[in-house]
C-alpha cells in the first residue's frame, strides 16, 4: 500500500520496562535461562501460571476426557500446577512440539486478553487502573496483575481504540469484496465516507459516558505520540478503501479534511442527547457535503481565476491594436 | 567498590569476604561459605548473626532508619506502595515486614481508594432516603478496608513485637496480621497472595534463590513481587560520597544512637555485598517471573524491582 502514512503499526502494548535489554514494542522476549552474560536475545518463555489458567477454563468447557491431564483440574485450577516441569521455568521454543506452542502464549497475548477484559467494567469504573483489576480478575488472575500497565488507564484506551480500527478495516475489507464481486454498488465517495465514519463512531457507543475522560488522557502529551499514530492510520485505511489513489498533494489535503471531520463529529457525539444520535449523523452529512462542495469550488475558483486573467490579457491586447502600438513599422 | 580499598576498616579484624560479582550460587558452590558484612562466614553462622543484629537493633530500628537516611527511607516507602497502586481485597504479604511500615501505608492507602469509591457509589444514589443509605452503612459495603488484609512476616521476634507495639500505638489493628516465619521457606500455602513485598530485608537473607522461589510459590497467578533495597550506584562521584558517608557517618551514628557500632558496620557492608540492580533483575527472572523491572530512587541508592507471575 503506497499510500500509507509511515509508522502505522497497530497497536501493542509499550513495555514496563526502559532498562529491558533487546525490548521493543511488539518483539517477543526470549531469554537462556542460566548464563548471565550476553543477554541479547532470550529464547521465548512460557507464561506458565496463566497458560494452566486458560487451558483450564478451555477444559472445563469441553467434554470431560479420560486424559491424565484432566485429573489435575479436579482442584481448583489456579492451585496446583502438576504438569509443569518441577523446576521451574524451562525455556520452550515455540518450535519444538506443536502442542506445546499453543499452550504458551507471551506476554504480550496476555496483556491483551486482560485489556479486552477489562473493556466490559469501563462503564462503571471509567478508563482506570479499577477496570483493568477487574478484568484481570475474570481471568482468573489476581487484581495485582493490573500493575502491569501505567495506573492512568492509558494503555486501556490505545487497546480500545487499536481494536476498534480493526474491526473498521476489517468492514471496509468486506464491503470492498461484495463490491469487487458485484454483489454491491460501489458507493460514491461522500456516502462512503460517511458511512465509514459513522460506523466507526457507532462503535463508541456503549463507552459514550466515559468517552470524554477518554479524549483527555488520549490529549496527554505522553500519549500523544500513539494517538496521533492510531487516528492516522485509521484515516489513511478509510482513503484507501474509498479507492484513493492521488499521489500529489491531493493526499495530504484529503486527510487532513477527513481528520477535521472525524474530530469535529466525534466532539458532537459527546454532547449529543437526541435519539439514536441523529443530529451527530445530520451534523456528519453536512460536513462530508462541504467537504465535497469545497473540492468543486476549488476547482471551479482556479478555473474562474484563469479565465479572468485570459480575459485580461485580451482586453490589454484589444487596447494596444486600438492604439495603434502593435504595427509593426 | 572491592573491600580492600574502602576507608576506614584498618581497625576492625574482618577478612575480606569473596568478591561481591558472581552471585550466592558461586559462593556455595566453593563451600558453606558465605559472606557476612565483609567477613566470611558458614550459613548457618550467618543466620544467626543476622538474627543477633536485628534482636540488637530492634528498639531503635525506626530511630536509626530516620537518622542514617535524614528521614528519606519515608520517602522510599511511600514511592513503593504507589507503585503498588493496591486497590480494595488486595491481599498483601510483606516479608521481612519488622516493624511494619510498609503495612501501615499499604493500609492507609487502600483506606483513602476505598472512600473513594464509596464517595462514587454514593454520587450515583442521589435520590436515596436517609434510612436506606444508613441501611447500606449497615451492609458489608461500609467496609472500610474493602476486604483487604496485610500478613507481616517476620523472622526476628523482637522486630515482631516492635511492630505489634507500633500498629497498638497508632491505632492499626483491621485486617493487620503478624506471623512468624523465615523467607527461605514461608508457612504460607501456595497461591495466596496477590502482592509479596520485601523491603530493606531480602538483603539479609541468607538464600536469596529460595526467597524469591518461595515468593514465587505463595503468590496467586497474575501477583506482583516489589522488591525495595540498597543497590548500586553507578555515578562515580556520587559513589565516592556515598561510600564515605556509609562507612564513616553511619557506624558512628550507630554507636551514638544505638550504642551499637557493629550492627551498624555489618549493615553498611552488607550492601555493598549485596548483587547490583542488573544481577538482582537475572535472579528475579529465573524463580520464574516476567516483566521483571527496576526502578533506581536517587540515582541508585535505592532501586524497587518488580515482577509478575504470569
Amino acid at each position: 500500500m503506497a499510500t500509507r502514512w509511515p509508522g502505522a503499526t497497530p497497536y501493542s502494548p509499550i513495555p514496563a520496562a526502559k532498562n529491558l535489554p533487546g525490548g521493543g514494542t511488539g518483539q517477543e522476549r526470549e531469554r537462556k535461562v542460566v548464563s548471565k552474560g550476553n543477554q541479547q536475545y532470550p529464547p521465548l518463555r512460557a507464561l506458565q501460571a496463566s497458560a494452566v489458567l486458560r487451558r483450564a477454563s478451555d477444559e472445563h468447557k469441553k467434554e470431560p476426557l479420560a486424559s491424565s491431564s484432566q485429573q489435575h483440574f479436579d482442584s481448583p485450577p489456579a492451585g496446583h500446577q502438576p504438569e509443569q516441569k518441577p523446576q521451574g521455568p524451562h525455556p520452550s521454543y515455540t518450535g519444538q512440539g506443536g502442542q506445546e506452542s499453543e499452550d504458551y502464549e507471551s506476554e504480550e497475548q496476555l496483556q491483551h486478553r486482560i485489556l479486552t477484559a477489562a473493556l466490559e467494567f469501563v462503564p462503571e469504573h471509567g478508563w482506570t487502573a479499577e477496570a483493568i483489576a477487574e478484568g484481570a480478575k475474570t481471568l482468573g488472575l489476581s487484581v495485582a496483575a493490573a500493575g502491569m500497565f501505567r495506573s492512568d488507564g492509558s494503555e486501556l484506551i490505545l487497546h480500545f481504540v487499536s481494536e476498534c480500527n480493526s474491526k473498521l478495516s476489517e468492514l471496509l475489507q468486506k464491503e470492498q469484496k461484495l463490491v469487487q464481486l458485484g454483489e454491491a454498488e460501489k458507493k460514491p465517495i461522500d456516502e462512503f465516507l460517511r458511512d465509514a465514519v459513522e460506523a466507526r463512531l457507532r462503535m463508541l457507543i456503549p463507552y459514550i459516558e466515559k468517552w470524554p475522560q477518554a479524549l483527555s488522557i488520549l490529549l496527554l502529551p505522553r500519549n500523544i505520540p500513539s494517538s496521533l499514530n492510531l487516528l492516522t492510520s485509521m484515516i489513511d485505511d478509510i482513503w484507501h478503501y474509498a479507492g484513493d489513489q492521488s499521489t500529489d498533494f491531493n493526499w495530504y489535503t484529503r486527510r487532513a479534511v477527513l481528520t477535521g471531520i472525524y474530530n469535529t463529529t466525534e466532539l458532537v457525539m459527546m454532547q449529543d442527547s437526541s435519539p439514536g444520535f441523529e443530529d451527530t449523523w445530520r451534523f456528519l452529512g453536512n460536513r462530508v457535503a462541504d467537504a465535497m462542495a469545497m473540492s468543486s469550488t476549488a476547482s471551479q475558483v482556479q478555473s474562474t481565476g484563469e479565465a479572468v486573467v485570459q480575459g485580461l490579457m485580451g482586453a490589454a491586447v484589444t487596447i494596444k491594436n486600438l492604439a495603434g502600438l502593435n504595427q509593426r513599422r | 567498590a572491592a573491600p580492600g580499598s574502602v576507608p576506614g576498616r584498618s581497625n576492625r579484624s574482618a577478612v575480606p569476604g569473596p568478591s561481591p560479582v558472581g552471585g550466592t550460587g558461586a559462593r556455595l558452590a566453593a563451600g558453606p561459605e558465605m559472606h557476612f558484612g565483609f567477613q566470611t562466614v558458614t550459613e548457618e553462622e550467618r543466620r544467626e548473626k543476622i538474627y543477633q543484629v536485628f534482636e540488637n537493633v530492634a528498639k531503635k530500628y525506626d530511630v536509626m532508619n530516620d537518622s542514617m537516611t535524614l528521614g528519606i527511607h519515608r520517602v522510599w516507602k511511600d514511592i513503593l506502595v504507589h507503585k503498588m497502586n493496591p486497590c480494595p481485597g488486595t491481599l498483601l504479604l510483606d516479608v521481612a515486614g519488622g516493624t511494619g511500615d510498609i503495612a501501615f501505608r499499604f493500609i492507609n492507602y487502600v483506606r483513602s481508594v476505598r472512600q473513594r469509591q464509596l464517595q462514587r457509589k454514593l454520587k450515583h444514589h442521589q435520590n436515596l432516603s436517609w434510612q436506606e443509605i444508613f441501611e447500606s452503612y449497615q451492609k458489608d459495603e461500609f467496609n472500610s478496608l474493602g476486604d483487604s488484609q496485610v500478613v507481616v512476616c517476620d523472622i526476628n521476634r523482637e522486630m515482631l513485637k516492635v511492630g505489634k507495639q507500633k500498629a497498638e500505638h497508632l491505632g492499626y489493628s483491621e485486617g493487620l496480621s503478624w506471623v512468624l516465619g523465615n523467607a527461605e521457606e514461608l508457612p504460607f500455602d501456595d497461591d495466596k497472595f496477590d502482592v509479596y513485598t520485601i523491603a530493606f530485608g531480602i538483603r539479609n537473607v541468607t538464600r536469596i534463590d529460595l526467597a524469591l522461589q518461595e515468593a514465587y510459590r505463595v503468590l496467586k497467578p497474575g501477583g506482583r513481587f516489589l522488591c525495595l533495597e540498597f543497590s548500586h550506584v553507578s555515578n562515580p562521584l556520587l559513589s565516592r560520597l556515598y561510600d564515605l558517608y556509609s562507612f564513616q557517618v553511619i557506624p558512628v551514628l550507630g554507636e551514638v544512637i544505638a550504642g551499637d557500632w557493629r550492627s551498624y558496620q555489618y549493615l553498611v557492608e552488607s550492601i555493598r555485598q549485596f548483587p547490583p540492580q542488573e544481577e538482582l533483575k537475572v535472579m528475579i527472572e529465573d524463580a520464574g517471573f516476567f516483566k521483571v523491572d527496576y526502578e533506581n530512587l536517587n540515582f541508585g541508592i535505592v532501586a524497587i524491582h518488580s515482577g509478575f507471575k504470569l
